[in-house]
């Protein structure tokens, strides 16, 4: 199977590659996994406002998933949070042309992007000890 | 049983018949057991398994039927493949629970793919520990140490789906689900172990 030259240029030249402080309470941290191939993929944000400032990523997986990582924190960098929520693993396959048994990669990145919001709207939450109800 | 429609004897497999040779055309349908002549269950015996391979394979080798009509030939062909795939699955343990779970109706691998937190971020660690090793000139002790882990944590998980699958649950039943989970594990389990070998192989050959 060919990768378009997409994948390979963010294979070859991974944007944002790297960790945030998981401690800090403006960061929130998404680990997520895909069972078809035991891929495993991390995506920090960093949020200032309701403004992503800053992305990393680090994925163990083939070039399909480490380029959709790629493209998922370059597309949420500066955005915000309900802008990152509206991102659809549709838009990271036509962008990289990923062949249909590369779709879960994509999957991937979108449940990367979701975990890592999650956890940092229940970091949010959390000083006031009160339910979710009480989002920032 | 099914019996042979060219001599009536009652069928072993769907690929031929072992009483009069007759090849015979496999519904599409057949299952990787009945290909082998054996009942579902997740404890297959391993001889049992071989030596029913051998004994059908060779009532449908293309090497037999290199100068029958053409139909044969490619029937034979088709059989041989339909044998040793079937044969693939029931070898490998994780690989016949993953076929047993389907059949019995429970969860595909994409609807269990939610795992616990803890879990994924132990995958990372794994990841993580194999990245710095390979960046090393020198093996890494963490590797080998990881290798045995890993390794004896599947050989468990394996353990749990067995029992988990003996006797075979019903169509449908809620324990599928668990078992399903427990098999994505391997697949992290398998693609981490997948990693020291090709760590090691690498390391061996610049020796």
């Amino acid at each position: 199977m060919a990768y378009s030259d997409k994948v390979i240029d963010h294979y070859n030249n991974p944007r944002n590659v790297g960790s945030l402080d998981k401690a800090k309470p403006t960061v929130g941290t998404g680990v997520v996994g895909a069972p078809e191939c035991g891929d495993v993929m991390k995506l920090q944000i960093q949020v200032e406002g309701d403004r992503i400032v800053d992305a990393k990523f680090k994925t163990f997986g083939c070039g399909s998933a480490i380029a959709s990582s790629s493209l998922a924190t370059e597309w949420i960098k500066g955005r915000t949070i309900d802008e990152a929520l509206g991102i659809r693993n549709t838009q990271i396959v036509e962008e990289l042309s990923l062949p249909p048994v590369k779709i879960h990669c994509s999957v991937l990145a979108e449940d990367a992007i979701k975990a890592a919001i999650a956890d940092y709207k229940a970091k949010q939450a959390e000083p006031v000890s009160a339910p979710e109800a009480s989002k920032s | 049983m099914t019996k042979c429609e060219a001599c009536g004897a009652a069928l072993e497999t769907p690929v031929a018949c072992a009483a009069c040779g007759a090849l015979r055309e496999v519904p599409d349908g057949a299952s990787p057991f009945e290909l082998l002549g054996l009942e579902p269950a997740i404890v297959v015996d391993e001889r049992t398994l071989r030596g029913q391979l051998t004994r059908f394979a060779r009532l449908v080798h293309p090497d037999f039927f290199a100068a029958a009509e053409p139909v044969l030939r490619e029937r034979a062909g088709r059989n041989s493949a339909r044998l040793n795939h079937a044969f693939e699955v029931l070898a490998d343990s994780a690989r016949r629970a993953d076929w047993l779970v389907t059949a019995l109706g429970g969860p595909a691998e994409d609807t269990e793919r939610a795992m616990p937190q803890a879990f994924l971020a132990e995958v990372l660690e794994w990841n993580e520990v194999l990245e710095e090793a390979r960046a090393e000139p020198e093996p890494d002790p963490r590797v080998a140490r990881l290798a045995v882990e890993l390794a004896a944590r599947r050989a468990s998980s394996l353990e749990r789906i067995a029992r988990a699958l003996e006797p075979l649950p019903e169509h449908g039943s809620p324990a599928l689900a668990t078992v399903r989970r427990e098999l994505n594990a391997v697949r992290y389990l398998d693609r981490a172990l997948g990693e020291i070998e090709s760590l090691r192989l690498a390391r061996s050959e610049r020796r």
